[in-house]
């Protein structure tokens, strides 16, 4: 009875919050980009028989721009599927996500000063600590191990080139 | 037959043999890892697949497919929670009978099943493919946008949420793949004066943000998650007469999948819920569903491996992958310089029997793999995820990398990793702005091609019947939901 009370009513109930915000944000990405269409280079007289760079990515904009319109009434058609497009966000993005987030940003952002070798043991040790890992016992092997075996495979059996970064400060 | 034989022979390399084993291992292990996914560890393996030869890396990326569809069945019935997607209905029946103390027993019926989906899928393609590129060769650049559209308009039906996502998170795919030099005119688009966009996005730091990195942020929210497991000593095969009981389920089962997963971007996920649903609706006795039935076990794991089959043909005859997976391999392919279509198939059509026999020994070899290691893969979900997803990170990082030695590329896979992320909380798939993007630019070509051909009318296009043919499927396949809902009240 309380829940009923408290539905929102009339147009409030026709759209979804979630929904309507994501709608908004696309439909500005959508216009700036359609923004950018139109400063693409004239292309040169040769090419003039060739449909314009611009018309391609401008009919999808116009496309997904229709679709994305339809975004905040989509929960009333998926509701009588059975479907519930909040399931999945109802709850709040945790912490513990946010800061993998800025934790993995910020070894990309200071991988080129480290060097490959130094953001693979970087990532080894910060993120399970981060996320709570406490048992040495588990934590010393893996820390010294998995970045050895990586390091082993793909810079000397693959050859692939890891920057040396601090670590050619260090040797010089 | 000739070209069968050589495409044998190409296999038959010891270094081949060995690659196409580690597929299997290595697609069975992330099968049976809840969160490792097989396009996952697809995309991780392009960057270092490219400076193999083509036959072994895209015959290893073509085992680990068919191989992670049966390893996501293992943790699905040890621990009730799907390695992959394909063995969601799989649980259903699974994880009730090792629970009544017959783990060997749902793990030998499913890997039975798999292998025998597996088998009939890849004997469907030996003879579907050749006929389906024959057909496309008659194909120009307007039936072919007739196609492309199709194709596109099948990701509405992709797993998901919502029809609507997964065409804009598909139209997105395909806006994408507009970013950089047009290649008719060399006109800049989308660059924002950066140098590094000038070629466009690299298709790899994409995939694996997108598959590896948003997942890593997704299990970061349940890291002290406990399972509960049951202990599975080994995996019995079933015995002939119980194999005799359900031969229609499997048989209907291979069939419904091989056919869903030739359908464009219908992928083993539909195909494993078909299977398990048609072989309730067939089964004399419906009342042990849910409750540990055999045939719900067969049901799905024969559909979802032969839809994993059943996909490599529109992949490889037509250039339209059938799922998220062989648009990845669909990827590798055209890195390594070859033209998925019709003329892969007319051109080199001993590459293409090469990948069949690699899938052909991945279905025997999962089996092999699941009767002498089913306890140590019921083992491995348990490696503690805070030790396992930094590893993820790091093959992520270094894949991007080495694709093209740039740290631009990590920087898009990061970015991919936290758009998917937040596309996936707001109900928007992944799978389908992958093929968008891998379909994009035969899309634009093609169009771009009609229309000049037509001299820019587009109603011309409808001129052919092949393209009307391909407008009207488009047109049903987006109003299914509504002509699906008619004739199932009346």
């Amino acid at each position: 009875m309380k829940n009923q009370k408290n539905a929102p009513k009339g147009l409030g109930a026709l759209l979804n919050k979630s929904d309507t915000i994501i709608a908004i944000l696309l439909t500005l990405i959508i216009a700036f980009l359609w923004f950018e269409t139109t400063k693409f280079e004239k292309v040169p007289a040769l090419f003039s028989n060739n449909i314009p760079p611009e018309m391609f990515p401008q009919i999808l904009l116009i496309i997904i721009l229709g679709m994305v319109l339809i975004i905040p009434f989509e929960h009333i058609f998926l509701k009588r599927n059975g479907k519930n497009i909040d399931s999945s966000r109802k709850t709040r993005v945790a912490n513990s996500t946010i800061g993998t987030m800025m934790i993995l940003s910020i070894i990309i952002a200071s991988s080129q000063i480290l060097g490959a070798a130094l953001t693979i043991i970087a990532v080894s040790i910060l993120l399970p600590i981060y996320w709570g890992e406490r048992r040495l016992k588990v934590l010393i092997p893996y820390v010294v191990g998995f970045p050895l075996f990586v390091i082993v495979l793909f810079n000397i059996i693959l050859g692939v080139h890891f920057e040396p970064g601090l670590l050619d400060l260090i040797k010089s | 037959m000739e070209d069968i034989v050589k495409g044998i022979g190409l296999l038959l390399e010891f270094q081949n043999i060995l690659l196409i084993l580690s597929g299997v291992l290595i697609g069975v292990l992330v099968g049976a890892l809840p969160g490792l996914s097989s396009p996952m560890a697809i995309a991780l393996l392009i960057p270092f697949t490219i400076s193999l030869d083509p036959v072994a890396a895209i015959a290893m990326m073509a085992a680990l497919y068919c191989a992670g569809t049966f390893g996501g069945s293992i943790t699905a019935i040890l621990i009730n929670a799907p390695g992959a997607p394909p063995a969601v209905a799989t649980a259903l029946d699974g994880y009730p009978m090792a629970k009544n103390g017959e783990p060997g027993r749902a793990l030998g019926l499913a890997a039975v099943s798999s292998v025998f989906g597996g088998v009939f899928s890849l004997i469907v393609f030996i003879f579907a493919a050749p006929l389906l590129a024959k057909l496309a060769l008659e194909f120009g650049p307007a039936e072919y946008f007739g196609l492309a559209v199709f194709a596109l308009s099948m990701l509405a039906s992709m797993s998901g949420k919502s029809s609507l996502r997964n065409l804009i998170s598909g139209l997105v795919g395909v806006l994408i793949g507009t970013i950089g030099i047009h290649l008719t005119t060399g006109v800049e688009r989308f660059t924002f004066d950066i140098p590094d966009l000038e070629e466009g996005i690299h298709f790899v730091p994409v995939l694996i943000g997108l598959f590896a990195v948003s997942e890593l942020f997704k299990q970061s929210e349940k890291l002290n998650a406990v399972v509960e497991r049951i202990q599975a000593k080994a995996l019995r095969l079933p015995s002939l007469l119980e194999l005799k009981k359900l031969k229609y389920t499997i048989l209907r089962s291979s069939g419904i999948g091989t056919f869903i997963g030739i359908l464009p971007a219908e992928g083993s996920t539909v195909a494993a819920i078909i299977g398990y649903n048609e072989a309730r609706r067939w089964s004399k006795e419906k009342d042990k569903f849910g409750k540990g039935s055999p045939e719900g076990i067969v049901g799905p794991e024969a559909a979802n491996n032969a839809a994993a089959g059943g996909a490599m043909v529109p992949t490889l005859a037509l250039g339209i992958p059938g799922s998220g997976s062989t648009a990845l391999i669909l990827a590798a392919l055209i890195m390594h310089g070859f033209r998925p279509g019709p003329y892969l198939i007319s051109e080199t059509p001993e590459f293409v029997y090469a990948i069949f026999g690699a899938m052909l020994i991945a279905n025997l070899g999962f089996l092999f793999i699941g009767l002498v290691g089913a306890k140590f893969f019921s083992l491995v979900a348990f490696i503690p995820k805070k030790l396992l997803w930094p590893a993820v990170f790091i093959f992520s990082m270094i894949g991007s990398y080495s694709f093209a030695s740039s740290m631009f590329d990590v920087w898009v896979m990061l970015a991919a990793g936290l758009v998917g992320y937040f596309m996936d909380r707001h109900g928007f798939s992944a799978a389908p702005l992958v093929m968008g993007l891998i379909l994009g630019k035969l899309v634009e070509e093609s169009f771009s091609q009609s229309m000049i051909i037509h001299d820019n009318n587009f109603f011309a296009l409808l001129e052919s019947p092949v393209v009307l043919l391909f407008f009207v499927l488009t047109f049903l396949s987006l109003s299914s939901p509504f002509w699906t809902k008619f004739f199932s009240k009346k």
